[in-house]
């Protein structure tokens, strides 16, 4: 009787196997996923299913600006863009995703409503806001609001930065101001490129509680 | 591998060494066959970090799963220790290893090692009680068959060649006392899983057939997992090793069993699951283990696990509890007599914390289990052939019906830039005294310390006094200390040392013979590699 059941449960599970649906497919290799399925399948186990991640090693896509969205994949896909916890991850997940599914994905997580991970050093953010309102004249670093907007939402494919993952923020700095790792990122390796750590940190706790629009 | 089965098995390793010595072997024999495959992987094992270094670092050409999904390592092993997982890594294996697209399901993975233990000169015998001392070995190798089959199942499964699996007799031609390989089934799981997602809801569900309690589970302080925690024993010189106490069930690996679980909001786990003998429509799950080494479970035996989890920052934890019952066939090729069915009962309880966030990763694992163990009439209330004194005097109790173990196994580990690290473990197993864990003592007739005290073995039966345990308690205790380097993703570099303070039920003289805890303590070197 008990191995009976045993062998129940097992032909369930195969019989359970036929019935798989492309609704809720973890395959990345087929054009026919959709990009939502994708979002809710794979996406959102490090991002979340919102766009909000919870790890500030995976950053926050929600309310991301498509165009970036969709120059990230890209740049992933084709291997440029190379930072290590970029292609750790990133490359092989984009490896097969076509122009389609990539714009799908900029579309989801662009209408995701983005949340504030949580306020930061107020001492700090202050510093960041300063920097990020009307940069360092002295060290010829311009404002970060010129690109990424008066309230960090980014523009095209320059990227929405309000309420990003402090440590992410810092993480990005780093690589485009000692690597070229990031090529498309090149105006960041001048921008960045007399920041201190205390200037990335300030920068970075304030884009994280930033107000948003 | 749990206490019960651990000590059928040092008994068992003991009965080897005795038989091998008392007919007459007294060193090691090594084929020249071996030390040509020693010495070519020896030299592999050198050259693949400087080969590998100069490679691409794409991910594409690595095991099976990275390969499927096209991920570095890191994405699923934290800092790139394995088999510790990442919570992609967890999330991964929830949803059946399907994520990615299918790809050779192929990998290998080798451990070279070397050992060498504090003291060799308490032993009657020490080139055949520490036959691996200081000299470098090809230890274990495994073949994957591992990868996304369809939308909704996948497969891992591991078969595992032991190149010290057991040792030779004058008999069997390959020489007395001679480390004999063997291949086997080691950790399979299959599972069928969906996953139910929207805003409001994650609910992932699946099914897992699997051979080992808990090798479904997704954090590493499973005890199917936990044993990859490596502390060798004195005399294995084996990264991972059955005598080492490590918190695990009462019916080991090589069963068979069904499980099902769920994973609501990456908050609550639960898996409930029952385990058979793994015969007929399921020996896969023990193949390659002979029908006297594969453990009869009486009908199907129930196996639980709960677990809580929670993600904030760079920071994940997971408190668990985990539990089973079995009922174990003493004599696995005669399960005819209900009289011989021993019952274990394991209840566990796990915590892990990690924190990951580059380039640190930090991981904290606190793994408890008790295992009560019922022996089975024929086992329970025998007296002893051992002698309470030397006088000879027939004073020890007869053997317990029922014992009690409790094994805590804690580790706390850094790794920098997933490169360099290092780690402390703590292992405490304490338990009940029982005559019949005694494999030392007083030989009635000549009062003289002995591990044969009914002669059957012959006047020249020596003792064992690595593995000798006079007290009948089995506590042991100490520490591991290791440094590692993984100068490329899929090779890894370590060294440990372990200290004892305790084996065996005592710190000092636990054989009877003048063998301390602390003569075991061992410097260990492993390069472990995978492709």
């Amino acid at each position: 009787m008990k191995r009976i059941s045993l062998t129940l449960v097992l032909t369930l599970a195969v019989i359970g196997a036929g019935c798989s649906s492309m609704e809720r497919s973890r395959s990345l290799a087929s054009p026919s996923t959709p990009a939502k399925t994708l979002a809710a399948q794979v996406c959102s186990n490090c991002h979340s299913i919102d766009g909000n991640s919870v790890s500030p090693n995976f950053p926050k896509l929600a309310e991301q600006q498509p165009d970036y969205i969709v120059a990230q994949l890209k740049g992933f896909r084709n291997h440029r863009r190379a930072d290590p916890e970029g292609f750790e991850y990133m490359w092989g997940i984009s490896r097969s995703l076509t122009d389609d599914q990539i714009k799908g994905l900029a579309a989801y997580f662009a209408a995701q409503k983005s949340v504030s991970p949580g306020p930061g050093d107020p001492k700090l953010v202050a510093e960041g806001k300063n920097i990020f309102d009307k940069g360092l004249p002295a060290k010829g670093v311009p404002p970060c609001s010129t690109c990424h907007g008066d309230h960090g939402q980014g523009n095209g494919e320059f990227p929405r930065v309000a309420y990003q993952h402090s440590d992410y923020v810092i993480k990005q700095l780093t690589v485009f101001q000692r690597t070229n790792e990031r090529p498309d990122g090149v105006a960041m390796k001048a921008i960045t490129h007399s920041l201190s750590d205390q200037n990335m940190a300030a920068v970075a706790a304030y884009l994280q509680q930033m107000p948003s629009k | 591998m749990n206490e019960y089965r651990s000590e059928q098995n040092q008994q068992a390793a003991m009965q080897a060494n005795a038989s091998a010595t008392a007919s007459g072997a007294s060193a090691p024999l090594r084929s020249t066959r071996r030390g040509v495959i020693v010495r070519a992987v020896l030299a592999a094992a050198t050259l693949a970090p400087l080969l590998l270094a100069l490679a691409p670092r794409e991910a594409q050409a690595l095991p099976a799963f990275a390969r499927q999904t096209g991920q570095n390592c890191v994405a699923c092993h934290a800092g790139g220790q394995f088999p510790e997982l990442t919570p992609y890594g967890r999330m991964f294996k929830m949803t059946g290893y399907t994520i990615g697209q299918r790809a050779l399901p192929l990998s290998m993975m080798g451990v070279v090692s070397a050992s060498r233990v504090s003291n060799t000169s308490k032993s009657d015998n020490p080139p055949a009680d520490f036959q691996k001392q200081g000299a470098p070995i090809f230890a274990t190798g495994s073949l994957f068959i591992a990868g996304k089959v369809t939308e909704n199942i996948g497969l891992f499964s591991q078969i595992t060649y032991d190149n010290y699996a057991g040792q030779g007799v004058a008999a069997d031609g390959v020489g007395a006392g001679e480390f004999k390989g063997h291949t086997n089934a080691d950790n399979i799981d299959l599972r069928y899983a969906d996953r139910f997602i929207d805003a409001n809801r994650d609910l992932i569900v699946g099914v897992s057939l699997n051979n080992n309690p808990s090798v479904s589970d997704p954090w590493n302080t499973a005890a199917a997992w936990m044993q990859y925690v490596p502390v060798p024993s004195p005399t294995s010189s084996a990264f991972v090793d059955g005598n080492a106490p490590y918190p695990g069930f009462g019916s080991g690996g090589n069963v068979a069993g069904v499980t099902a679980y769920a994973y609501l909001n990456k908050t609550f786990y639960a898996e409930l699951g029952g385990y058979q003998t793994a015969n007929r429509g399921f020996s896969i799950l023990s193949a390659g283990i002979n029908d006297a080494g594969t453990t009869k479970l009486k009908g199907t035996n129930p196996y639980w696990r709960l677990a809580y989890t929670r993600e904030w920052g760079p920071n994940n934890i997971m408190v668990g509890a985990s539990g089973m019952t079995a009922d174990i066939y003493d004599d696995p090729t005669d399960t005819s007599d209900p009289n011989t069915i021993a019952r274990t009962k394991n209840l566990g309880f796990d915590a892990q914390y990690q924190y990951l966030l580059d380039p640190h990763t930090v991981t904290a694992q606190l793994a408890y289990m008790t295992n009560d163990i019922h022996y089975s009439n024929a086992v329970a209330n025998q007296p002893s052939a051992f002698a309470s004194d030397a006088a000879g005097t027939m004073g020890l109790a007869n053997s317990n019906s029922s014992d009690t173990t409790h094994t805590l196994r804690a580790k706390l580990t850094y790794t920098y830039q997933a490169k360099y690290g290092g780690s402390l473990g703590f292992f405490n197993l304490t338990g009940t005294t029982n005559t019949l864990n005694q494999t030392s003592g007083y030989d009635p007739t000549t009062g003289l310390i002995t591990s044969d005290p009914t002669g059957a073995l012959g006047a020249t039966a020596l003792s064992t006094r690595v593995g000798g345990n006079l007290s009948g308690n089995p506590a042991t205790r100490g520490f591991t200390y290791e440094a590692f380097w993984t100068p490329v993703q899929y090779v890894r570099v370590g060294m440990q040392y372990t200290s004892y303070s305790k084996f065996n039920g005592a710190s000092s003289n636990y054989d009877g013979l003048g063998r301390d805890a602390k003569d075991n303590n061992t410097l260990f070197f492993y390069v472990w590699g995978a492709y």
